[in-house]
């Protein structure tokens, strides 16, 4: 088979959400010695940017959204593992994610760590409720380039803003690039945060991170 | 006069409150602070706010327990004070409800979801309903299951009461506006949604939150076609406005309350406000209410 057909069968089997045939696609990639960061970017990186446009367009649902990322997930943690060389390893960045203290909507958050992880970012989900301590020291520990910070309430979206002043008293702002989620976060909540960005949702806040790391 | 006697009556309009939340964030709500337990610690604030409504002309008004699931106070490490949580929130609604007007038993998401999307599943969802609803149970006239994003929570939820208490239903998902039209977040449609509701045991169907009244009419008009069933609407004050760390509904009052009343016109059966509404805007139906 040629290698763009497969590299389309890996990408409309992310999109039709058919676990079995993406699998069995990755599995026929490593049996191959196939280019497998060719398989990633043009295979199951085109069929996840896919599913999220469904979803940016009201064609797909949540749980279509989480299925496909899942999946996605699922062949990357197949094919990763053979990739040859370390520099070969598809780490494009480390990010903290966490919903603020006080706030315990986690699920905007969990489908925004999923999608990151999916696009091969190496993503450490610390969930809800997360203090601002905790949230700092945590990307201290894994050297991380992004921290991204969620809010639902308008009443605890001041926690954003308090994050990146403790970066600052600590002399960390130059360090991590703070993001903000949460439905109420907008342009100028950003601007009066000093933070680096928002996206307001989980397709936008891949680009977002990929736009900042490279930067 | 019960609630159905309410519902037998065509010329009847019944009017509901509008919304608790911002009421309280008004009233200086602390940061992340779970609204049901004022229920406990500022039961004078949840009182007046109910009494507000009340004055304002709402026939009927609803529990300040929209998050008192268990599985839901779990979160927030309260789930040990369920029984006390809802015991004053009937306290302090029964105290303030005049004469002829009723209490409702409000109940809402668990905040949980099923896979893929979380890790729910129904027998967890009906456990959690079934202990709230028992605890409502005798201190209301009726229940209001609402805000529900998933049509198998909101179903399993209607389970749960109606195997506790033959009191009246009303069944509340919140929808989004698509392309292809309203849909919930789990990709149900708006007719699914209704369809499914229609063969349920529930006296009324309805959609609250999330819309604002002029997208919540272009639903309604949908709606109408669609059951045969009593409809309820409570829309948000339109969309909501940041600014620094406040949030602000600016929608003025006479625009919301002009869809409403073609919302009456239309058919629906119940009217009330959700997010960003306030005693005023209950106050401004009740005027329209009264003049039909």
């Amino acid at each position: 088979m040629p290698q763009n057909e497969i590299y389309n069968r890996i990408s409309e089997s992310i999109v039709n959400l058919d676990e079995e045939t993406a699998i069995e696609l990755a599995n026929q990639a490593l049996n191959e010695n196939m280019d497998l960061l060719e398989v990633i970017e043009k295979g199951y990186a085109d069929g996840i940017r896919r599913v999220g446009e469904l979803w940016e367009d009201g064609e797909y649902f949540l749980p279509e959204l989480m299925m496909g990322a899942r999946i996605m997930q699922n062949c990357l943690d197949l094919i990763t593992p053979h990739l040859q060389k370390e520099t070969e390893r598809i780490t494009h960045g480390t990010v903290i994610i966490a919903t603020i203290e006080g706030d315990i909507h986690s699920i905007g958050k969990t489908i925004v760590a999923t999608m990151l992880r999916a696009y091969g970012f190496e993503v450490h989900d610390l969930g809800a409720d997360v203090s601002i301590e905790k949230i700092i020291d945590k990307a201290i520990e894994k050297n991380a380039d992004i921290i991204g910070v969620s809010a639902l309430l308008t009443t605890t979206m001041i926690g954003q803003k308090t994050l990146i002043q403790k970066l600052k008293e600590r002399n960390l702002e130059d360090k991590f690039k703070v993001i903000l989620g949460g439905a109420p976060v907008t342009t100028s909540w950003v601007e009066e945060c000093n933070a680096a960005g928002f996206a307001e949702n989980a397709v936008k806040a891949v680009s977002l991170v990929k736009t900042l790391i490279k930067k | 006069m019960s609630f159905q006697d309410w519902l037998n009556d065509d010329s009847k309009v019944i009017l509901f409150d509008g919304g608790m939340g911002t009421e309280l964030i008004k009233r200086g709500l602390t940061i992340g602070k779970l609204p049901d337990v004022l229920n406990i610690e500022q039961p004078e604030i949840i009182s007046e706010i109910h009494k507000s409504y009340y004055d304002a002309g709402s026939s009927m008004c609803q529990t300040n327990t929209f998050g008192s699931t268990p599985l839901n106070l779990k979160r927030y490490d309260l789930d040990n004070q369920i029984e006390e949580i809802i015991r004053k929130a009937l306290i302090n609604i029964k105290k303030v409800c005049p004469p002829g007007k009723l209490i409702v038993g409000d109940i809402g998401p668990t905040g949980e979801f099923r896979p893929p999307v979380g890790n729910a599943t129904s027998k967890d969802w009906h456990a959690s309903f079934t202990t709230q609803a028992m605890l409502l149970e005798k201190g209301v006239d009726l229940f209001h299951i609402e805000t529900i994003s998933d049509i198998e929570e909101i179903t399993t939820a209607i389970k749960a009461v109606r195997e506790i208490s033959e009191k009246p239903i009303i069944a509340s998902i919140t929808y989004k506006k698509t392309k292809k039209g309203f849909f919930t977040i789990m990709g149900d449609s708006l007719e699914k949604c209704i369809k499914t509701l229609d063969n349920e045991k529930v006296d009324v169907i309805g959609a609250n939150c999330t819309l604002g009244s002029n997208d919540m009419l272009l639903l309604l008009k949908e709606a109408v076609e669609i059951t045969d069933k009593p409809l309820s609407v409570k829309p948000n004050a339109g969309q909501p406005r940041i600014e620094g760390a406040s949030t602000y509904y600016d929608q003025p009052v006479e625009e919301f309350v002009d869809d409403i009343r073609k919302m009456i016109n239309l058919g629906a059966k119940l009217v009330g406000g959700c997010c960003g509404t306030s005693p005023e805007t209950i106050r401004s139906i009740r005027k329209i209410i009264d003049s039909f």
